[in-house]
């Protein structure tokens, strides 16, 4: 009860701060842009993508996807904690009769939430897009599924580091330098081992089974994301 | 001027913000150790190319908004604005020694991107002649395309508090880069394009296609960009009520 309470005074602290229109710019973004390359060579993608023109828009849609969801996260982590920083009131949170436990779960619960939405955005979008493009009514539904929430549980670690980071540090320069760094990461990240969670938002390993990258997402991100709630009720606040 | 440029220095010079002029040269390092040049061409451009693609696509302009929101921090905690500007300095003063230090920061990075790779270079033994016009035109032309990018994220980041809001104006520009800069046919019009276009120039004039960088096209509109965005935020900041 008392976490949903919390959830609401969160969503009250970033309303009119823009959070809405940069979700639907990560959302629905990532389908226009897919959108304008359609527009400018639509002949040759069709061409190009015959056998299989749903799941080629889709596999597009995912690579534009993964940076966005990266930078969302690092943002959106800078903004929620952003509130207590500029105006120097974590004292003042924290001294209300709330256990510190929830208010970092409330943050990481909008956090999510919040991308949930983008994710869900990008997926309805994906098949307007489909449809305009008369690709045929035959949608892949499990592949869209799959290209839309995988990536966003496999990026849960990341999630779970930035709002640590954005949480512990005053100065944002940094957890935005690093959220910064890990999209540049991801988006090369094909290389990487399979072992390094950068790599995990693409879906890519060797076993060539997207949900094995989102399932060590989900465990490695709740596991930072414990670690970063412990040294948040340890933690000094100024 | 010199002395808001002065102040700026010791308000900045203890803070992290010193040090991410040496991320992105250093993540360019890595991958400039691991990947191997497909020979062909001259070496150092292969590498330039190599480090290039990572450091201008994405993390220069994206490290442009962090360095202008950075610079503004200091003054949007703790009702620094009113502070600065009781002074007797002129608040266009004010802004465009801003704006100088985001531009003195990239070049620091730059700087130290150019010497990285110098140092890659002959970790890795090369001995092709190092090409010192192409490296300088792709590292002088990546910073100034950053003009434009700079001059709107000081007007962006002098307008809203938060520090995250300008970096996402920033993200959504920027992102889009991906996949525009690709396109033969838009890149040239598409400012936040420029630091990588220009960085990957001497591979562009030497690649077998024919497709050249309209030189003309890209030097008018970085112009024009650039004077529109820093009028808009100098206008703004003049007019702001703090």
């Amino acid at each position: 009860m008392m976490l949903l309470q919390l959830l609401a005074v969160e969503r009250l602290k970033i309303r009119r701060k823009g959070i809405w229109p940069l979700i639907a710019a990560g959302g629905f973004g990532v389908v226009l842009l897919e959108a304008a390359n359609y527009a400018v060579r639509y002949d040759y993608l069709i061409q190009q993508s015959a056998d299989d023109p749903w799941g080629s828009m889709l596999h597009d849609i995912h690579f534009m996807a993964v940076p966005s969801l990266m930078m969302g996260l690092t943002i959106i982590a800078s903004m929620l904690a952003g509130v207590e920083h500029a105006t120097n009131s974590w004292k003042q949170t924290l001294a209300l009769p709330l256990s510190r436990l929830s208010v970092y779960a409330a943050k990481f619960l909008l956090l999510i939430g919040l991308m949930l939405a983008a994710c869900t955005m990008l997926a309805v979008g994906s098949i307007v897009l489909g449809l305009c493009l008369s690709l045929g009514t035959d949608i892949p539904y499990a592949e869209l599924l799959r290209i839309s929430y995988l990536p966003m549980l496999a990026a849960l670690p990341i999630g779970a580091v930035q709002l640590w980071l954005s949480v512990s540090l005053a100065n944002q320069a940094i957890p935005l330098t690093v959220g910064i760094l890990g999209t540049v990461v991801s988006m090369f990240g094909a290389t990487l081992q399979d072992y390094i969670p950068y790599k995990w938002p693409m879906l890519i390993n060797h076993w060539n089974e997207p949900l094995i990258s989102a399932a060590l997402g989900l465990a490695v991100g709740l596991v930072i994301y414990l670690a970063g709630s412990v040294h948040f009720v340890r933690k000094d606040v100024k | 001027m010199w002395s808001v440029l002065s102040s700026e220095w010791i308000k900045w010079r203890k803070s992290p913000i010193v040090w991410l002029i040496f991320v992105s040269p250093a993540l360019c390092t890595l991958i400039g150790l691991i990947e191997s040049e497909d020979g062909g061409s001259n070496q150092w451009i292969q590498l330039l190319q190599m480090m290039g693609v990572m450091h201008a696509l994405l993390l220069l302009p994206l490290l442009t908004g962090v360095f202008a929101a950075a610079v503004c921090r200091l003054e949007h905690a703790g009702g620094g604005w009113k502070q600065l500007l009781a002074l007797p300095v002129s608040r266009s003063a004010v802004f465009i020694g801003k704006f100088i230090s985001v531009m003195l920061l990239l070049l620091a990075t730059q700087v130290v991107f150019l010497a990285d790779l110098l140092l890659v270079g002959t970790i890795k033994g090369y001995t092709d002649p190092i090409q010192w016009s192409g490296l300088l035109f792709s590292m002088i032309g990546s910073w100034l395309a950053c003009m434009p990018l700079a001059a709107l994220q000081m007007g962006v980041s002098v307008g809203w508090a938060s520090f995250a809001a300008p970096l996402a104006i920033n993200a959504i520009f920027t992102l889009p880069n991906i996949m525009i800069a690709n396109s033969e046919r838009f890149a040239p019009y598409y400012p936040w394009d420029y630091p990588v276009l220009l960085m990957l120039s001497q591979q562009i004039a030497d690649s077998a296609d024919d497709f050249q960088l309209p030189m003309k096209t890209l030097y008018t509109v970085m112009s024009v960009s650039f004077i529109l965005f820093f009028m808009g935020g100098h206008t703004y900041f003049r007019r702001k009520s703090i």
